[in-house]
């Protein structure tokens, strides 16, 4: 088995050490514009990326255009069903290709000097060619593909750098879990084409990772939202938050690559996920519908099977699954960033599941959502404009020896309110930005 | 336990009524002359639509509720192709429940989204109506909102389109749909009333 370490250069290069210590961050890791600038290319460019979901291109010549780490791409599926992914730049002079957000086509034309290219990037003419001479090769002139492309059960992934390790090594444990979260009910495909809510935050975009992973945070970030909740339906879903929740059967897991896994179904889902969904609109008139259409015993398993998965599950970098969502946080600056919170429905079950899916998908977002990036960009402020006080703090149950292997997987599992998930994820950025950095020392001759 | 609902809309045939109105406003050219409200009608509309902006913009929230049927809706969808609300996730659909469920939740003093507030100040332009089916009233009007929270300046845009009926000669809103021009874009904080 390869992994990332097999893939440096030996030398040990570390120029972010003095940013870490035992159980803080220096808050130059989230404002400083020259790491930003660093990270794009040493750890976008040097790991896998989610970049799409198949669904989204499902037919012959679909195609989505989507900036992934920075790099305008184009997601294309050619006629014979194959997956492309190649930048959204034109060979000639650099100008952006397609620019529209999706679509159907046989081909892009750059609307600079009309190079046309095919749905899988190829070029196929170039205007007054013979002006090149006779040595121009229109293959030389492609749209350049990313290096690496490969899925995960619809999830497409794609590496700007050549030497990573296969997609399910990357995965690893974390492939598990998503086909949990993809197999529930009957294992309808989930499907991608719901829209999304693009969320822009004037905050780093760890400052988002961080929270995506951070189980302390919801009975206070989330007061408002759960007090309404229980004040008016009692005993719902994230009722279980008004108590100590680090003595529930909930957990944070190290999934290893710097991904993490935060699993709220031991009481999200006990008994019944739809008894202890709150309500949406739709929720007494749907579901008796169903139960009319289908009887009880058929009706409430699809029901359960409709509800928030109790699942975080976070793959590093950029692909966040939470709920029936899929997140994808997108860097655009050291204090910008675009998190896209893309719904999902699945195919084959009665419409008035995804109609409901998609009244409970809008629930999360307006009335939770909203608060953490009210206190996302609070922290960006803060870490921003103080100098004096330098450190973020991520040391919870570091030092309560409370972990433990989890005898069913060997992973390891800390408490609910741990920041496990912070020091998993931190971990794993030392090590690609270390990486990253001895190979552009490499690369430039100086080492 | 769950209460008794007072929502009874949001069922198969709702969404099936939502999908004729999009249709209507989609295609809509010039007003129909035998469509076009009495001026006096409109003049009673207008009010209301400026009483609403009032009542937004100071944030007073529960009288706004009032101004909701039993069975309103307020929407803000998060395209601008008109698509199934069926199959299509919005910035917010709420039923007249999770209308109040969101105001309750300004109400809390725990809203860090609005911790403070976003001020702002709602202007509305090109009010037309059209008299629809069962004597529902359908109006349309522009509007631009300046926004103001912390340091953070920007205005929202776009037009509404509002289903009235008329409840014990009080027109109520049967459906808001807040359609900004830029809906599929990235939105900055959006917790505030539109």
């Amino acid at each position: 088995m390869t992994t990332y370490s097999d893939h440096l250069p030996s030398l040990d290069h570390q120029p972010y050490q003095h940013l870490f210590k035992p159980g803080f961050v220096h808050r130059r890791l989230y404002i400083d514009e020259d790491i930003f600038q660093q990270e794009l290319l040493y750890l976008y460019g040097r790991t896998w990326l989610y970049i799409a979901h198949e669904s989204e291109i499902a037919n012959p010549n679909d195609f989505i255009t989507r900036r992934v780490g920075g790099r305008p791409l184009i997601i294309s599926r050619h006629a014979t069903g194959s997956i492309h992914a190649f930048f959204n730049r034109c060979t000639h002079r650099g100008a952006i290709v397609c620019r529209e957000p999706r679509g159907n086509t046989k081909g892009f034309i750059c609307g600079y000097h009309a190079w046309t290219f095919n749905i899988t990037g190829e070029c196929t003419s170039v205007p007054l060619r013979q002006g090149y001479g006779k040595s121009f090769n229109l293959a030389q002139a492609s749209l350049q593909p990313v290096a690496r492309l490969e899925s995960y059960r619809g999830f497409i992934f794609a590496s700007y750098s050549k030497d990573v390790p296969s997609l399910t090594e990357h995965l690893g444990a974390a492939a598990r879990l998503i086909d949990q979260w993809l197999d529930r009910g009957e294992k309808e495909p989930v499907v991608v084409q719901n829209g999304a809510m693009p969320f822009l935050v004037n905050a780093n975009w760890k400052t988002i990772y961080d929270n995506a992973g951070d189980g302390y945070h919801p009975p206070f970030s989330h007061e408002s939202m759960l007090k309404v909740f229980s004040n008016r339906y009692g005993d719902v879903d994230m009722n279980y938050y008004g108590s100590d929740f680090d003595k529930s059967p909930m957990y944070s897991k190290n999934l290893g690559n710097g991904h993490t896994f935060l699993d709220q179904r031991p009481e999200m889902h006990k008994l019944s996920a739809w008894k202890r969904q709150h309500v949406m609109p739709g929720y007494e008139v749907m579901e008796n519908a169903l139960i009319e259409k289908y009887g009880e015993a058929h009706a409430l398993p699809m029901l359960d099977a409709s509800t928030g998965s109790g699942m975080n599950l976070n793959i590093f970098p950029n692909l966040l699954i939470i709920g029936n969502q899929i997140q994808m946080p997108e860097p655009l600056a050291a204090n910008k960033t675009l998190l896209t919170w893309f719904a999902t429905s699945r195919e084959g079950v009665p419409e008035e599941i995804n109609a409901i899916r998609m009244r409970m998908q809008e629930d999360f977002p307006s009335f939770g959502e909203v608060d953490d990036s009210a206190n996302f960009e609070a922290c960006q402020e803060g870490m921003a404009s103080i100098p004096e006080m330098a450190w973020i703090d991520i040391r919870r149950h570091q030092d309560t020896k409370v972990g433990a292997l989890d005898p069913a997987d060997q992973l390891w599992r800390e408490p609910m309110s741990s920041d496990l998930h912070m020091r998993t994820y931190w971990q794993r950025w030392q090590e690609l930005m270390n990486a990253g950095a001895t190979r552009a020392l490499v690369e430039a001759g100086v080492a | 336990m769950k209460p008794e609902t007072k929502t009874t809309s949001f069922d198969l045939a709702f969404y099936d009524r939502m999908a004729a109105v999009l249709n209507a406003w989609k295609h809509l050219g010039e007003i129909p002359l035998d469509k076009i409200p009495p001026h006096g009608m409109m003049e009673e509309i207008t009010r209301l639509l400026y009483l609403e902006s009032r009542l937004i913009d100071q944030r007073r929230l529960r009288e706004w509720l009032d101004l909701f049927a039993a069975d309103g809706a307020y929407w803000i969808p998060a395209d601008v192709d008109y698509r199934d609300p069926r199959r299509t996730i919005a910035w917010e659909f709420n039923d007249r429940r999770r209308l109040e469920e969101r105001v309750e939740r300004l109400e809390t003093g725990q809203a860090y989204s609005q911790i403070p507030p976003t001020r702002t100040v709602h202007l509305l332009s090109n009010i037309e109506g059209m008299l629809a089916d069962d004597g529902l009233l359908h109006v349309l009007c522009n509007f631009h909102i300046p926004a103001q929270r912390g340091q953070d300046h920007q205005a929202r845009s776009g037009w509404c389109g509002y289903i009235f009926r008329k409840e014990n000669k009080h027109w109520k809103i049967v459906l808001k749909r807040v359609n900004l021009f830029d809906a599929d874009q990235p939105q900055s904080n959006l917790s505030f009333t539109l």
